[in-house]
């Protein structure tokens, strides 16, 4: 194992007891650390290497297969934009070159200020809505284009 | 005694004369000494493109194509005198009929004595306390159920070959991982009824001998977890989950797992394969999961809704399920109805029904009025496409894949004229090319390849030999593609090439599209004798592609212009032409 | 824990008693992202401000996400009907108008034909 001085949080000690002996638990130790981090840090996937034995490469492994675990931290507004099948015919395309355009980042990216963060996802559940975005999983339905510059401002004015 | 209410609608796709007629009804009904009668604009009947229409509350008739001057007779005979009018009446309505969503919408999610007082767990009491978990895969066989996930494999089936298979421990998993962009019906009866999914599970751990189960649901319906997890602690807490359920010899445990974004871990390899904790790559099957499943003991994988399904089954008896339906299909079927319909949502059919009913009458029809509905798209990314002319056929397994589509998880994606066949076909596989696990090379390179092939196509740079080397690209995935995402990939693409070629030839040959999708065949051009010189297109163009003058008038140079379409949004006089 | 036994569930009573008025607010993902809410709070505040005998519950979907949030009324002398698209105006003038007056609001009313 190799030999990292990292101290290991209170918190993952915690996340490790409340699994450790159960069969293929390391994706919902992750998913509770996403949850608490917003990504999953280099140096906590170390300590769970090494609290939970597992090889880091696994871990990493892992991580990367699954779309849902980003290894770096995200913008303070994480904008989702649907692009499943029912938002892409009713004009979702539009409202992610829209957010494109209004904050010069692109998809998965973060904006200079740190603020906002745009991901586009599959389907957020609500089609009969389309086109449909998130911030901070506050979903918006029936978005237009022109509607976007507002949610956004919304977001900026109360930082 | 409850008052007389009539509903009234105008449902006709121009004006709207139900004010005049509503007042009418009242004056009328007033002048007869009916003072308590109730006349209520509603916004919707079900009921479309039959003028006005009248709902008669009270003898729960409705009468359709209703004019002015029915006012007098309809109060006169059905308000007072209680007889219906026969020639206003509406013939045949095409109806849902509710199974899965039979709770949805009425019982509080959260609350188990809701989902209790409403016969819940009754079908556990009875397949635990009389009925072998032969009988019970006895009375599956004679329900005719099949699996709601895609496939269609017989329910009973599965659970007869878990059943057989040795093992000192079993699993049942409930697949809710709703991979199909734009569908939501497992979401829906996981956050409407999380105890009708937990009801089945249990009832499938009694089959085939499992005393434990597992709910892998997808980690973007937070909602969704939140509620089932509640279900779970709440069985729990009333002893229909863990040791001894409802005072057996049967324990059953159910725990949540989740995914994280990965449309192939649907298919039921790589599923088992991510809760093991694993990348969510598939396997060759045989062994399949009922012989050799999750950590390599037999384990069965049941849809949500095929899960849902199975507590009436038990409540109302096997044939009664098995004379809802057709022949080979049976029971009903949850679509989410969604794309360029008027009412987007969940529809609950009884399979069989055609699916004109569907899109015309239930969903209200095209969204834009005027625009004609060309197409409706089954299975997602692994269906295909059906045309308007084939509306009439009957929704069944069987029928669906006789047009080169499948039934699939129940997405239902109605295209109108301004959508572009190979615009959407080329959606539907750059999004398996983006999911592919990239195991196997048909699937990683086939996929890639077809993409920029229909790329190329849709920037009007193909050719007619592309379509050849489609289709051999797809014979080649679906042969020899380890798992079904592979196999299936190129269904949207055939399919439409089978029913739409003359679009993939506009494209090639004309290099048009006739929808306006394919933004890089469109020119944009000013038309002088509309343009009113206001220079809207001019401040608008992202790319200052406009240039002119008043005298002169304004052009669109071609070579700059990057196709986005703001000065044809944006000119208030139409004076920009798009094609 | 209590452990039910078979003959126990069938003596489980529902939230909603039979002739009980009641509001149900459809609260699933669509729900609530068009603002089911607001509008089952409004509910809440505003019969308890009136003082009325109606429960406000959640439920899940209806099924007629295109005109969510969906409410469905239920009160004495008048049949249970289901709102859709309210937001606060339409909030209050059910409690206004159907639940105080026993009249049903015009505009809002989807009537499906669903076999159950
Ligand atoms: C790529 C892929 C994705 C799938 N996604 C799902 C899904 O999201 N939900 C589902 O129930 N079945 C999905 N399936 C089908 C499952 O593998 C499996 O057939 C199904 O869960 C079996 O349940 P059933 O017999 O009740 O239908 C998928 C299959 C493949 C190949
Ligand atoms: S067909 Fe595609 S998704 Fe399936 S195993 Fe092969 S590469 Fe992976
Ligand atoms: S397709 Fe966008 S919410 Fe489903």
């Amino acid at each position: 194992m190799c030999s990292t001085s990292t101290t290991t949080s209170p918190e993952i000690s915690t996340l490790v007891e409340k699994w450790r002996g159960k069969k293929g638990s390391l994706i919902m130790v992750l998913h509770e650390l996403q949850n608490h981090y917003g990504y999953v840090p280099r140096d906590v996937s170390l300590q769970l290497s090494q609290q939970l034995d597992i090889p880091l490469a696994r871990i990493y492994e892992v991580i990367t297969f699954y779309n849902y675990f980003k290894l770096d931290p995200p913008g303070k507004y994480t904008i989702a934009i649907c692009l499943g099948t029912a938002c892409y015919l009713k004009g979702a395309p539009d409202l992610v070159d829209e957010v494109k355009n209004l904050l010069d980042i692109g998809e998965g990216q973060t904006s200079k200020d740190g603020l906002f963060h745009l991901d586009v996802v599959r389907c957020l559940g609500c089609c009969g809505l389309a086109p449909v975005l998130s911030v901070n999983g506050q979903i918006y339905g029936k978005v237009k284009r022109s509607e976007v510059m507002g949610i956004l401002s919304k977001y900026k004015k109360e930082d | 005694m409850e008052k007389p209410i009539i509903f009234i609608k105008d449902t006709s796709l121009t004006g709207d004369s139900s004010r005049e007629i509503q007042t009418q009804l009242l004056k009328v009904a007033r002048e007869k000494g009916i003072e308590d009668l109730q006349v209520i604009r509603v916004a919707d009947l079900g009921i479309y493109d039959k003028g006005v229409a009248l709902k008669i509350c009270s003898l729960d008739i409705i009468y359709v194509n209703v004019k002015l001057s029915d006012a007098e007779k309809i109060i006169q005979t059905t308000i007072k005198e209680g007889t219906p009018i026969e020639d206003l009446l509406l013939e045949n309505q095409a109806m849902q009929t509710r199974i899965v969503l039979r709770n949805c919408g009425i019982v509080d999610p959260e609350s188990i004595d809701d989902y209790i007082s409403r016969s819940g767990y009754a079908s556990v009491g009875k397949c635990l306390f009389d009925m072998t978990p032969e009988t019970v895969i006895e009375e599956m066989k004679k329900s005719g159920l099949r699996g709601r996930g895609g496939a269609g494999f017989p329910t009973w089936m599965k659970w007869n070959l878990a059943r057989g298979s040795f093992g000192d421990e079993k699993y049942v998993i409930c697949n809710a991982d709703e991979g199909d962009p734009g569908a939501y019906m497992d979401r829906s009866v996981l956050e409407g009824d999380p105890h009708s999914v937990i009801e089945g599970m249990i009832i499938a751990g009694y089959a085939i001998g499992a005393s434990k189960g597992f709910a892998y649901i997808r980690a973007e319906y937070p909602l969704a977890i939140e509620r089932v997890q509640k279900a779970i602690d709440q069985a729990y807490e009333k002893g229909l989950l863990g040791k001894d359920i409802l005072g057996s010899k049967f324990s059953f445990d159910l725990e949540i797992r989740l995914g994280a974004g990965a449309f192939v871990c649907g298919e039921e390899t790589a599923l088992i394969a991510s809760i093991e904790g694993k990348r969510g790559t598939p396997k060759p099957r045989p062994p399949y999961p009922s012989d050799r499943g999750l950590w390599d003991k037999p384990t069965i994988i049941n849809n949500v809704e095929t899960l849902a399904n199975i507590a009436v089954i038990f409540q109302k008896g096997a044939e009664w399920f098995a004379t809802i339906g057709t022949d080979k299909s049976k029971g009903t079927k949850v679509f989410a109805v969604t794309g360029k319909v008027k009412n987007s949502g969940l529809v609950e059919i009884a399979m069989g029904t055609p699916l004109r009913d569907i899109v015309f009458q239930i969903s209200g029809g095209c969204f834009v009025p005027e625009n004609k509905m060309i197409a409706v798209q089954t299975g997602g990314p692994s269906g295909g496409v059906i045309p308007e002319k084939n509306f009439d056929t009957p929704v069944s397994y069987e029928h669906l894949i006789e047009l080169g589509s499948i039934m699939g998880s129940g997405g239902m994606i109605v295209m109108d004229e301004d959508d572009c066949l190979v615009d959407i076909s080329k959606f539907y596989l750059k999004f398996c090319v983006d999911e592919s696990c990239g195991k196997c090379a048909p699937c990683r390179i086939g996929g890639y390849q077809m993409l920029a092939i229909l790329e190329k196509i849709t920037a009007g740079k193909g050719t007619l030999e592309d379509i050849t080397s489609i289709k051999r690209i797809a014979q080649g995935m679906q042969k020899a593609s380890l798992c079904a995402l592979g196999q299936t990939a190129p269904n949207p693409v055939m399919s439409t090439l089978r029913y739409f070629e003359s679009e993939y030839l506009d494209h090639i040959e004309k290099k048009k599209c006739r929808a306006g999708k394919c933004t890089k065949l469109l020119k944009f051009t000013i038309v002088p004798e509309k343009c009113k010189k206001c220079r809207l297109c001019v401040t608008n163009c992202p790319v200052n592609a406009i240039s002119g003058d008043r005298e002169k008038g304004y052009t669109i140079d071609q070579e700059k212009c990057i196709k986005c379409g703001r000065c044809f949004d944006v000119c208030k006089f139409e004076a920009i032409a798009r094609a | 824990m209590v452990q039910l036994t078979r003959d126990d569930l069938k003596k489980v009573q529902p939230k909603i008693k039979a002739g009980q008025q009641y509001v149900k607010v459809g609260m699933s993902t669509c729900g609530i992202a068009a603002g089911a809410q607001e509008v089952f709070e409004l509910f809440t505040k505003e019969i308890k401000q009136h003082d009325l005998n109606v429960v406000v519950t959640k439920t899940g979907c209806l099924g007629m996400c295109h005109a969510e949030p969906l409410v469905e009324v239920s009160v004495e002398g008048l049949p249970s009907v289901i709102y859709g698209r309210v937001n606060g105006e339409v909030a209050h003038r059910i409690i206004e108008e159907h639940v105080c007056g026993k009249r049903l609001v015009n505009d809002h009313i989807f009537d499906l034909p669903i076999r159950r």
